[in-house]
């Protein structure tokens, strides 16, 4: 009987397994994670990083925070005034996309005029005209709660559309960068359609689905639960923006959530996903050694430097950090070689001067700047050294070559562009004398401040939500540790935004310079870290000015540069004079740029953007990223 | 009947004090956290753009107006419990303005649907394989079993989730790896929508119940060999009853009474979401929303997950409590 028994149990079990197996056999294409019905030669298939979307039907991006950005509505549906890629771009790196022409501003800074392009069309057979810019702003100050009502609100007092194709922005005060609003680095003021919404009654509960589409590119269907996006190309795509540069080679696109970075490596593997836009350094080494994956740069270091520069941030409303001399000695307590290979494995281009070395910078403030760093000498308080050591990026190419092989290379110059030039020294000597000459006195091993309490730094990191980032923190608050200072991590997870915003911190890994990239006037971020915005203590900083930081000269250079236009090369000069400013004064240590692997599958497609072809960013939650699909092609 | 509907009337006010409090507590925890959302969104939309910094004082304050978070404590704690007893959890503060009570609709069948599927099944095989284990100790392929269920037991969830991924997504893919349906098939009750549920749900299906059995297996193994041990047992195989009606209807029956508190407990628990499987197998439920939220600071939404978990388990925990007597005559109603 027992027998018998188990002999049931045991059909049962396999009865199961095969069910479970046919089950899964019936559907291969299910399996492979591909949409259903559509060939996956017209396909290209990206990361959307924003992951799974909580309020997929939602389409108005011009309502704050409802829906996704990077789905594809921003990259190929909605279009705006100008765009600036990050790299060289297809034609130059400022693109007229939706304008005709760049703006063209009045003496004092206080009206901007526009010449639209004519013959572009909404998705649903509607022109584009003066009338939809005149809209877009209109409806965003009438209601003050959407996306870009704050901006518009404070700056135009009327738009006037002489005709179809002219828009000249009334503005309350001057402002020479007022175009930058609607200039896409990563996003801009999007263009709305003004006969979808003058027929809506609360546009910030307006859900815009189906989005009519301004791009090349239409809705074709999407994932109520958020999981994934297609977009169709456009029959009428020679009616867009994008259509200068010709037909887009993709006749869908599809933007999903691949999920955490294993699964990514591994549809990426299974030819499901053929760009990833961002992934751990230890995932793009394995995806390096499959033949199909390209990256930014053909070895090492892959990833694409993004016009963004992580660095250590000071709240210089602390005690401590009012002290020049403490921010510089904790600088020279820095081994960028150790932080660059606990932060990225060594795939990082390394700054010493508080600009990204991406883009147009490099040629523009960091090369020329290298014979300044060099002479650049620091008193400090016993003796002058000079910090600045131009071999650092050589360093790190020596270091890992053993490991690498012939993917680190061997000329200076692609040494530089790929790691960088130079940084400082680590002199714990001088880090000595500057503590002392600030009042600090080691007894035992442990720094004491001027008050006679324990120096105590605490560094604030994002943990798993910025795992290259917090590495690097950890990594410094060692090396702090070594010297006797009480450094500990503090470890804020989802709570950084907030914190960072109150100055709740000591210091934190994070940026407060971001640039163009492409182009290298500075105001994007140098704007905002004029005096007039700097927040009492405990009061909430508006963004950039993370470090809280305000000095006479800063703010000279910033009211110079609102002087001037967007393109005068005065600009640049101006930039090289933040630069020595902050090099002498030390408000945020720059470590390096931040470098996004985004990992490019050749199976398919192929001309994607890298750095041997800089014609876009290639980073998939990028507006700029829309120009990739004119370039790539079908592979043989 | 008159002392039944007593403890009925005692244990449904039990019910709704525990229900008060844990959403009272919820409440208060929520609105501890340091997160602003405010200051979420702020930093979602002007990341990447150039807005002024006096623009962004004027943004705050319309945020701050259009979320509700203006009043006094007092004003906003007495507006949420008015809306709850509404039903109403009010708008996502992160995906604004999408009702709290929609996000959930849409998150809870994904949830339910595995999380009940896998359960039962885990339920059904663990005690089934745990009881006949317990039954037939000498049976050596059901000691092999109780082995593996031991070995996998203390495995922690996501070595073997990423292994199922690994093993049926790569070196064999003949599995979906992500999402809760393929791609571009409309969701509804049509075959290919249908199918292509069923096939995305087994390899996180597969990975709660290879986890989940060992603990059934083991728990009603335990109590079959004390039962086995009953007096009652033995005078029935002394009388030469059918081993088959010994196991089903002397061993099984009895030893399964604590099992079906456990099982009211799980299902009541599944209202909590499986963070971890929706995670790494990317399939849409309430527990990555309520993880989505908590980092957005979205309270709304963080509130109406744990309050819907709180009302799952406590209803469960009050069956099972009502239907005991009535189930099992040694418990008594007094």
């Amino acid at each position: 009987m027992e027998e018998e028994t188990m002999k049931r149990i045991r059909a049962l079990l396999l009865a199961a397994c095969a069910l479970t197996l046919v089950g899964s056999l019936v559907s291969p294409a299910e399996a492979q994670g591909i949409p259903q019905n559509i060939p996956r030669k017209e396909l290209v298939i990206l990361e959307n990083p924003e992951g799974t979307i909580k309020n997929a039907g939602w389409f108005n991006i011009w309502a704050i925070n409802a829906g996704s950005q990077s789905n594809g509505l921003q990259q190929v549906a909605l279009d705006t005034l100008w765009y600036i890629d990050p790299e060289k771009g297809i034609d130059g790196a400022w693109d007229n996309s939706l304008a005709a022409d760049k703006p063209v501003y009045n003496a004092d800074f206080t009206e901007m005029r526009v010449k639209l392009r004519r013959g572009i069309f909404w998705s649903d057979g509607v022109e584009f005209s003066s009338a939809d810019v005149k809209a877009t702003v209109d409806i965003m100050i009438k209601n003050p709660s959407m996306r870009f009502s704050a901006v518009l609100i404070s700056n135009v007092a009327s738009v006037e559309t002489p005709d179809a194709e002219t828009v000249i922005f009334k503005l309350k005060k001057p402002n020479s960068r007022f175009h930058a609003n609607f200039t896409v680095r990563w996003a801009g003021i999007w263009i709305l359609p003004k006969h979808v919404f003058e027929k809506v009654e609360d546009p910030v509960k307006f859900d815009f689905n189906k989005p009519v589409s301004l791009g090349a590119y239409t809705l074709h269907s999407f994932d109520p639960d958020g999981k994934w996006y297609i977009w169709q190309r456009r029959e009428d795509w020679q009616r867009t923006t994008l259509g200068r540069f010709g037909q887009p080679a993709p006749r869908y696109l599809a933007y999903v959530d691949p999920g955490p970075p294993d699964k990514r490596v591994i549809a990426q593997l299974n030819k499901e996903l053929d760009v990833i836009h961002d992934i751990a350094p230890e995932g793009m080494f394995t995806l390096a050694k499959n033949k199909a994956t390209r990256a930014w740069f053909k070895g090492f270091p892959y990833g694409h430097p993004d016009p963004t520069l992580p660095a250590v941030v000071f709240n210089t409303q602390n005690e401590h950090f009012k002290n020049r001399d403490v921010r510089w000695a904790l600088a020279l307590l820095v081994d960028p070689k150790a932080v660059v290979m606990a932060a990225y494995r060594g795939a990082a281009t390394i700054s010493a001067i508080a600009v990204p070395p991406t883009g147009v910078h490099p040629e523009a403030y960091h090369l020329p700047m290298e014979a300044w760093l060099k002479d650049f000498e620091l008193d400090t308080g016993k003796r002058k050294i000079k910090p600045y050591d131009p071999t650092v990026g050589k360093q790190i190419a020596d270091m890992l070559r053993p490991s690498m092989g012939e993917q680190i290379p061997g000329d200076a110059n692609e040494i530089a562009r790929a790691f960088g030039t130079g940084w400082w020294k680590p002199d714990p000597q001088a880090a000595t004398e500057l503590l002392e000459r600030a009042g600090y006195k080691k007894q035992g091993n442990q720094w004491m401040g001027p008050d006679g309490k324990p120096f105590t730094v605490r560094l604030m990191v994002e943990g798993d939500l910025r795992p290259v980032m917090t590495r690097a923190g950890t990594m410094i608050v060692q090396q702090w540790r070594q010297f006797g200072i009480d450094a500990k991590v503090d470890l804020a997870q989802g709570t950084l935004l907030t914190r960072r915003a109150a100055g709740d911190f000591d210091s934190f890994i994070g940026w407060s310079v971001e640039t163009w990239g492409g182009h290298n006037d500075l105001s994007f971020f140098m704007d905002s870290w004029h005096s007039q915005f700097v927040a009492e203590p405990g009061k909430s900083q508006p963004l950039r000015n993370w470090q809280r930081w305000s000095h006479p000269q800063l703010d000279k250079l910033i009211e110079q540069t609102r002087s001037i236009g967007f393109d005068d090369p005065k600009g640049v000069e101006i930039g090289k004079e933040y630069v020595k400013l902050m090099v002498n004064e030390m408000p945020i240590i720059p470590l390096m740029a931040y470098n996004v692997f985004t990992a490019m599958d050749t199976t398919y497609w192929t001309g994607w953007p890298t750095a041997d072809n800089p014609y876009a960013n290639p980073v998939t939650n990028w507006g700029n990223s829309r120009y990739m699909f004119v370039k790539i092609k079908p592979a043989n | 009947m008159r002392g039944y509907l007593a403890y009925f009337a005692k244990r449904f006010g039990q019910f709704a004090l525990v229900v008060f409090i844990g959403v009272n507590l919820a409440y208060v925890i929520t609105h501890a956290t340091p997160i602003d959302p405010v200051e979420q969104s702020i930093a979602v939309v002007t990341s990447f753009g150039n807005t002024a910094p006096e623009a962004i004082e004027h943004m705050r304050r319309s945020l701050q107006e259009l979320y509700g978070l203006k009043g006094t404590p007092w004003e906003q704690y007495v507006t949420f419990w008015s809306r709850i007893l509404r039903g109403d959890f009010g708008p996502s503060l992160s995906a604004f303005p999408t009702p709290v009570a929609a996000l959930i609709a849409r998150a809870l069948p994904w949830t339910a649907g595995l999380l009940i599927v896998s359960t039962l099944i885990t339920w059904v095989l663990g005690n089934l394989l745990g009881g006949l284990a317990g039954y037939y100790q000498k049976n050596r392929s059901l000691k092999l079993m109780g082995v593996v269920a031991m070995a996998l037991h203390p495995v922690p969830y996501y070595i073997v989730a990423l292994a199922l991924l690994v093993a049926f997504g790569f070196l064999w893919p003949i599995l979906p790896i992500g999402g809760g349906s393929a791609m571009n098939v409309p969701q509804g009750w049509n075959w290919p929508f249908v199918s292509s549920v069923v096939t995305h749900s087994i390899l996180p299906a597969l990975s709660l119940i290879l986890l989940g059995l060992g603990s059934w297996f083991l728990g009603m193994r335990s109590l079959v060999s004390n039962v086995v041990t009953e007096d009652y047992v033995i005078y029935a195989e002394v009388a030469g009853v059918d081993s088959r009606r010994i196991l089903g209807s002397y061993v099984m029956r009895n030893a399964l009474v604590p099992q079906v508190t456990g099982l009211a407990m799980s299902l009541g628990g599944i209202f909590n979401g499986a963070v971890i499987t929706e995670k790494v197998f990317g399939y849409p439920g309430l527990g990555s929303l309520l993880v989505d939220a908590v980092y957005a600071g979205d309270y709304g939404l963080v509130l109406g997950v744990t309050t819907v978990s709180i009302l799952g388990v406590s209803v469960c925990v009050l069956v099972i409590d009502l239907l005991y007597p009535l189930l099992d005559p040694r418990v008594q109603v007094t």
